[in-house]
């Protein structure tokens, strides 16, 4: 697999090999060497999306007021900054890593964010947030690499350490957009459509996109899977670690930063406890999605369809008046669940896989 | 690329979902508006957080009254959260409710509600906690203020009926930036001052048990005659109780010991005689004031606004003693 190979974009000119193992790998999965695709390899990358048609289709049945503009509106608004930090946090999990830290980086970064609007507005006020974000994903990316902190230990500490300073900032009150900047354009910001379409979730589908191009069309973003997949033929054939983790915390960094700007533009406040627990609800939607804890696993398309599937959930269960304890362990159960399904498929699937594979396997010019 | 080009299609296909339903709502959406004006009204209660009682009471109470109007309840839980708070109650405004009334978790996030409540002719009634500075329609508040006078005023009356001659009282309020809650040690300031006492000690307990059970405990070594204690909260005047015990003396008998709120614990601890008295604010006559209000504000009449300036109306709360305690549960 040559870089020329995966930038010609002509799809016919390559072997059928080569489809399916860049197919794979942007997805994060393991390479396949089949030609064709067996069920479990169909349940990798749509079965998330499945479920979401399968729940939409029942919520629209059963709730007439689900499938009411304002409504869809509001659960893609509402997806965005979750969603924005899940496709980062995906890479981190195809990469081998992840990021605990996520929520204090929110609750950080909005406090910053607010405090830029108030000393220079809307435009300070955006560059405070990519900037702060980016600055909080160096950090961790610095004592991951060049200090060596385990990761799960670094972002673990640094989540306090953010949330500390973000408490800090907001000792005598909590940081606010004044009800008097209402026609501002950062006030605005949460809430612009086009097309009818809301710019949160515009901006998720274009983070969404731009990680899904990276991971795939940039050598830094095969070199991420690459590592995750396989951390000693990577180092074998010369990719940096340091390199790669540094570039992975980074994007996490950047992830936030924009994810706060569609949240802080609608909420108007933080203070250090803003969005507790962030960081669990981030890395469920990927796990739902499909990445594995284990590493070298994760598929933008499965997040993407995870968090959308969470979103509609919980409109379903706030539409029909379910309470918060009900709320929490219908999400318990729907991860546990579908982590099980994929356990069982993992234990028993093999033989039919095997059975359903082997013909293509000859058929495949490899 | 394959796959890439599933994303964009999925994107391509929820725009194009979406550009459908927005032709297909939008005239309905404005006729469903003129319809319940004509019809039955829609009130939306956005509360703070089921789980606690004080927030059940006060659902309770708006519910009835507006079920007695005849008109529709719908109910959101923000469930202690400022996203989902912001989230709900937009969505309650989109559902076409004709008056939002809201006790509001974080308020300073009313901001982005009432500014598209304002954008849809919806008024605002606030439950409670704070405005956050947003012009809402009115907020309706216990009388804090007269609380603590009660407060004072029956602490001096027990004072007295002990014979203490001691003039010495201890005042505990809640964090600074709870606004509200610090009217009730201001009301109770001025009317022990008034009844000739002296407050030696003023702190801020932050709302918290433990630092009010530390606060009442140096507040004795201080001044081992202390003839009474007000607490901004039932928690800190259990704590402070606590503390009067632990030094030996009778917190009702030998220091008047009286709390705000009415909470479980303190009806307990008076009924046992470990605290002389509380003030209950009364959650669930709050929730039918709000809906006095907008029923009023509907109809574009004038509210009757206790302090026209802040928009505010208070309601009413009442002194817990031995004697009414029973009645209190």
């Amino acid at each position: 697999m040559t870089s020329t190979e995966l930038d010609d974009g002509k799809q016919g000119q390559r072997v059928t090999s080569t489809v399916t193992t860049t197919e794979a790998v942007a997805d994060g999965g393991r390479p396949r060497r089949t030609g064709g695709r067996d069920l479990g390899h169909l349940w990798d990358s749509w079965g998330m999306t499945a479920c979401l048609a399968v729940l939409v289709a029942f919520a629209a049945a059963t709730d007439p007021e689900f499938l009411q503009l304002a409504n869809i509106q509001s659960v893609l608004t509402e997806s965005a900054y979750l969603g924005i930090v899940a496709a980062a946090m995906t890479v981190a999990i195809v990469n081998g890593t992840f990021d605990l830290s996520v929520g204090g980086q929110l609750a950080l970064v909005s406090v910053v964010s607010l405090m830029g609007y108030e000393a220079g507005g809307t435009g300070l006020a955006v560059a405070a947030a990519l900037g702060c974000g980016l600055a909080c994903g160096l950090v961790n990316g610095t004592l991951v690499t060049l200090l060596r902190v385990p990761p799960f230990v670094a972002t673990l500490g640094m989540l306090f350490v953010f949330r500390g300073v973000a408490y800090i900032l907001t000792e005598d009150s909590p940081a606010v957009l004044p009800y008097t900047e209402i026609d501002s354009g950062f006030a605005q910001l949460g809430s612009m459509r086009i097309a009818e379409v809301p710019l949160p979730f515009l901006l998720m589908v274009g983070f969404f996109a731009a990680t899904y191009v990276f991971l795939r069309r940039t050598t830094a973003g095969r070199r991420v899977v690459a590592y995750g997949s396989s951390p000693e033929a990577a180092r074998f054939s010369g990719v940096s670690a340091t390199r790669v983790r540094f570039l992975v915390f980074g994007l996490l960094g950047l992830a936030v930063g924009i994810a706060v700007l569609t949240y802080i533009t609608r909420i108007w406040t933080a203070d250090g406890a803003t969005q507790d627990g962030f960081e669990l609800r981030v890395i469920t939607a990927a796990v739902l999605g499909g990445a594995s804890l284990q590493g070298g696993k994760g598929s933008l398309v499965g997040t993407f369809s995870a968090v959308l599937l969470v979103a509609v959930l919980n409109d379903l269960m706030v539409g029909q008046g379910v309470s918060a304890g009900v709320q929490q362990m219908v999400l318990g159960g729907v991860l546990i669940l579908a982590l099980g399904i994929d356990g069982v498929r993992t234990k028993y699937g093999h033989r039919f896989r095997a059975v359903l594979s082997r013909r293509r396997e000859v058929a495949a010019p490899s | 690329m394959k796959r890439f080009k599933h994303l964009a299609l999925a994107a391509a296909s929820l725009t194009l979902a979406l550009s459908a339903c927005s032709s297909s709502t939008d005239d309905s959406g404005d006729g469903g508006k003129d319809k319940s004006s004509e019809d039955k009204l829609v009130v939306g209660f956005s509360v703070y957080d089921m789980q606690y009682e004080f927030f059940q009471k006060m659902a309770e109470g708006t519910q009835s009254a507006v079920e007695a109007k005849g008109w529709e309840f719908k109910l959101h839980d923000e469930k202690s959260d400022e996203n989902e708070m912001v989230t709900g109650a937009q969505a309650l405004l989109d559902q076409g409710v004709d008056v939002l009334i809201i006790s509001p978790f974080k308020p300073d996030a009313l901001g982005p509600i009432i500014a598209k409540a304002d954008q849809m002719d919806v008024p605002v009634i606030v439950d409670d906690i704070g405005g956050g500075g947003t012009p809402y329609d009115a907020i309706v508040i216990s009388d804090n203020e007269d609380g603590g006078v009660q407060a004072a005023e029956y602490m001096d009356a027990q004072i007295k009926a002990a014979g203490t001659t001691s003039k010495k009282v201890v005042s505990i309020t809640c964090e600074p930036s709870a606004v509200y809650a610090a009217r009730r040690n201001e009301g109770f300031r001025a009317k022990v001052e008034e009844l000739g006492y002296e407050v030696v000690t003023e702190l801020s307990g932050n709302s918290k048990a433990e630092e009010a059970y530390k606060i009442m405990k140096d507040a004795l070594a201080k001044d081992p005659d202390v003839a009474g204690v007000f607490a901004c909260n039932d928690p800190m005047a259990v704590a402070a109780s606590n503390a009067i015990a632990d030094a030996g003396k009778d917190p009702v008998k030998d220091i008047v010991t009286v709390g705000f709120n009415g909470d479980e614990e303190a009806l307990t601890a008076i009924e046992k005689g470990q605290l002389s008295a509380t003030i209950a604010q009364d959650p669930s006559a709050m929730g039918e004031l709000t809906v006095e209000l907008a029923a009023t504000a509907v109809e574009g009449g004038d509210l009757p606004f206790d302090n026209a300036e802040d928009r505010e109306v208070y309601q009413d709360v009442t002194l817990i003693t031995p004697e009414n305690v029973a009645d209190a549960r």
